[in-house]
């Protein structure tokens, strides 16, 4: 028995290793066929990141607000909740982020920077745990109304960042820029690399803490894993889906709002494109382990600092890039959602 | 005349060691109602599973009109024209009875496409040569459950079956609904049919079937043709007349409960949709130091009786005491806060997490007592498991998923925890379900123990030699009522519960 389960934990990590390698291999096999310089690039692809403090520094920064949307979907998926709506989740709380920090100028910067991530989290956590409130509800599928709902808020952020909040000054479609007091310290000059890499790895450590050495994290895992069992065993289960929504929201706000006070220091129309759904890649390939997490928010990362480096020094175009970033989507999804949909069939039987 | 013939079938499950089909011969004729009739466990349903193809026999032929078949699948007793109606339909509710009825053998047009037409013509068909009362296009989930059972006849009927196979088809149908099945049964035999019906009632063998084989202990005791028994010669021969029964056996019997009532029930019902109510006016109360258990043949409420006392399923009315305390329609949550032990008949999905590790199915009822400001203590957590795993002798690792342990540990585990909690009262339904002889020697001296410590047992069980050999009085269900409130005074049998059993007692 013991033997049985240790070979499939090893089957599993081979398998993710072999699925990230097939991606990798998948990478510069498409840019060898689409450049006309396919030599240096894929060199630049995998090794641009390391070239320059200012490609490595910007790499490690990308890779924060990928650790707070992969824990905020691995914390819904130990719930058995597919939370789609991350894309307006992260979107709503980097406004919301903005507008604070706009709207307090005499406020110093903890204090005001703080206060700023709480509302823009808040906001994100409230938006996410719609969700969870209308399949307790009206039993609505949760993860059609968390996509639909945060289509729209990313119109409505749309909205506010090109009309209401622009900044008249600036030929970006953006608000102004927030006070200097409220940005993070940078660490890797002049890579846009902030202290907020420690929040995202400590927010890694508290979910980890949350998830296995709690009371609550039990059995919200319980009712993950079989909802009839945690109903028997006494665990109030409807409470843990509109809880677990929350939290998942809460962590894309706070996403949204690092990259504001760390990396951007204001809001940008669509700047934070892509890192909902980068959130979900990140939580299938650490499995849902929040500590699993970082490294592959970092895989993630990498991949896309790889494929800039490559645009950066050579032919290869956006759209080259953008293919192979999806291609390793579709490798690592389909790996882990295959497991997913074994592992519920067997647990069927 | 022997159209299909079963000849030394035996079946054994090694993951439980159950001997369910030993030697069985079975001969059915063409044009004949033949009822399969048995104990719950007799091994009727076995016996089907291996005619209709979900279940390869140890040893053992079938033959179909003299000539040996091999099947090993329901798509190979399609071939043979064999069909079978589960006790729970298999249709699909968004799909039209049309729809259901083709599901799999769809006439097409051009190779690829539906003949909606064609389809809805065919049921038509088949609905006016047996008299069917079902429309072709109407909504499954929209129909009575006797709509849904004529939809699966019409489906095997649509298939051109010759051998009509239907496990307990009356289960869930009103005096109505029945008659109507059984004259649409008798029009199928005219028209060349030949049907075995599984069933635990009496009345309706006597009233339809023209042979009747009689099961127990996974063999056949005898065939007889209609009028050669009567109802009482069939009870005793389901249960056996030469089996000693071991009433009173560490029963404290003659013991009187009056007074003090740990857990009461009043006038319990559930009724749910047109079928008849599921539970209808179920009173009983448990006293101190009383094991209560509760019988009845499948799908007479014992399942949803269960659900009741556990607080997984709300009433439509009655009330349920604890200590004197209305406790009616309250929340699993507060059950258990309240401290109910409970070993549920599934404990396979009910009863554990097979995803979850061995550990966190240990203390899902505990766990609140292991935390403080809610963070778990890891190092109580582990004293309690490793202590637990000592006391009964589990074997696995606490922290690998439960689905990697034997059977038997399993249900151990479910034991374990239960068994944990300082409690009154604690409810066993099936307890030695899947339990090897030894194991289950040990469940019912735990039961016993906790009887004589003075607490208040419930025990569901349709295996009537345990509720003889542990209970001090007896409750038998029947058609979801109370038949009967027995005495287990050592003058009890086994036959007498039967006949409760079967609704010989109450009926006209």
């Amino acid at each position: 028995m013991n033997r049985r389960e240790k070979e499939n934990i090893i089957v599993s990590f081979w398998g993710v290793l072999l699925v990230l390698g097939a991606s990798l291999l998948f990478a510069a096999v498409l840019i060898f066929l689409l450049s006309s310089e396919p030599l240096p690039a894929v060199k630049y692809f995998f090794t641009g990141p390391f070239l320059s403090r200012y490609f490595f520094g910007n790499m490690l920064d990308a890779a924060v607000p990928l650790i707070f949307t992969g824990l905020g979907i691995s914390l819904a998926f130990k719930a058995s909740l597919f939370n789609l709506g991350g894309e307006g989740q992260i979107y709503m709380g980097a406004l919301v982020t903005t507008v604070v920090c706009l709207a307090l100028p005499e406020f110093n910067g903890l204090a005001g920077g703080l206060t700023a991530l709480a509302a823009g989290s808040l906001a994100a956590g409230l938006l996410a745990a719609l969700s969870g409130y209308l399949k307790v509800k009206w039993n609505v599928d949760s993860m059609i109304s968390s996509f639909l709902l945060s289509s729209a808020v990313v119109y409505g952020v749309n909205f506010f960042i090109t009309g209401y909040f622009k900044d008249p000054s600036s030929s970006l479609l953006s608000t102004p820029f927030i006070d200097s007091r409220y940005f993070l310290p940078h660490l890797m000059n002049p890579s846009t690399l902030s202290t907020s890499i420690f929040f995202a790895l400590g927010g890694a450590v508290i979910i980890y803490f949350l998830l296995y050495r709690t009371r609550w994290g039990y059995e919200m895992t319980m009712c993950g894993l079989n909802p009839e069992f945690a109903r028997y065993g006494g665990v109030n289960v409807s409470s843990y889906v509109t809880m677990p929504f929350f939290l998942s929201g809460l962590m894309h706000g706070l996403g949204g709002g690092f990259a504001v006070l760390g990396t951007y220091h204001m809001s940008i129309k669509g700047f934070t494109s892509g890192m909902g759904w980068g959130g979900i890649a990140v939580a299938l390939i650490a499995k849902n382990n929040p500590l699993g997490v970082i490294p592959a928010a970092l895989f993630f990362a990498y991949l896309n600092a790889g494929s800039k480096a490559a645009m950066l020094h050579t032919d290869v175009t956006f759209e080259v890039a953008a293919v192979v970033e999806a291609f390793v989507f579709f490798f690592i999804t389909s790996e882990v959602i295959f497991s997913f949909i074994r592992r519920k069939r067997r647990s069927l039987l | 005349m022997a159209y299909l013939t079963m000849e030394n079938i035996t079946r054994f499950y090694r993951d439980n060691h159950v001997l369910a089909n030993s030697n069985v011969d079975f001969e059915l004729r063409r044009n004949e109602i033949h009822a399969l009739v048995g104990e719950n466990g007799a091994g009727k349903t076995t016996l089907m599973k291996i005619l209709y193809g979900l279940e390869q026999p140890d040893e053992g032929r079938i033959f179909l009109n003299g000539s040996e078949v091999f099947i090993r699948s329901p798509l190979d007793a399609n071939r043979y024209g064999i069909g079978m109606v589960h006790q729970h339909f298999r249709l699909i509710p968004d799909f039209t009875a049309a729809e259901n009825i083709i599901f799999g053998m769809e006439p097409k047009r051009r190779l690829f496409f539906l003949n909606r037409r064609e389809a809805e013509e065919m049921v038509r068909s088949i609905s006016d040569q047996f008299g069917f009362d079902v429309d072709p296009s109407a909504v499954v989930k929209n129909m009575t459950v006797g709509e849904k059972q004529q939809v699966e006849i019409m489906r095997m009927l649509y298939r051109n079956d010759e051998t009509l196979i239907l496990d307990e088809p009356t289960s869930v149908l009103t005096g109505r609904q029945i008659e109507s099945l059984f004259y649409t049964l008798k029009k199928l035999t005219r028209a060349g049919k030949s049907i075995i019906l599984i069933t635990h009632k009496l009345n309706e063998v006597l009233s339809i079937a023209d042979r009747v084989s009689v099961m127990r202990q996974g063999k056949v005791k005898g065939t007889y043709r209609r009028g050669e028994v009567d109802k009482k010669e069939l009870s005793q021969l389901i249960f056996g007349r030469d089996v000693q029964f071991f009433a009173g056996r560490g029963v404290s019997s003659g013991h009187k409960f009056a007074g003090k009532k740990i857990f009461e029930l009043k006038n319990v019902s559930i009724r749910s949709g047109d079928i008849k109510p599921l539970l209808d006016s179920i009173c009983l109360s448990v006293s101190p130091g009383e094991i209560v258990g509760v019988t009845g043949a499948a799908g007479n409420g014992l399942r949803e009786l269960e659900d009741v006392v556990s607080g997984l399923r709300d009433l439509s009315g009655g009330q349920v005491f604890y200590h004197g305390e209305d406790i009616t329609n309250f929340s699993v949550h507060k059950f258990r806060e309240k401290g109910f032990a409970y070993v549920p008949a599934d404990r396979m999905k009910r009863g554990s997490s097979l995803q979850a590790s061995l550990k966190q199915n240990l203390i899902i009822i505990n766990h609140d007592g292991f935390s403080r400001f809610g963070i778990l203590n890891r190092r109580r957590i582990n004293s309690f498991v490793s202590k637990k795993l000592r006391q009964f002798s589990i074997d696995g690792n606490p922290d690998l998923p439960l689905h990697l342990l034997s059977g038997g540990n399993i249900q151990k585990t479910v034991l374990a925890r239960e068994l944990s909690i300082e409690t009154d009262f604690i409810i066993f339904s099936e307890p030695t379900w899947g339990l090897d002889s030894a194991a289950g020697e040990y469940v019912y001296k735990k039961i016993r123990t906790h009887r004589d410590k003075g607490k208040g047992v419930l025990l569901f069980s349709s295996n009537l030699d345990e509720i003889l050999g542990l209970a001090d009085t007896v409750f038998v269900l029947f058609h979801g009522r109370i038949a009967g409130r027995l005495d287990n005074d050592g003058s009890l049998t086994k036959e007498l519960v039967g006949t409760y059993m079967l609704g010989l007692e109450i009926d006209e």
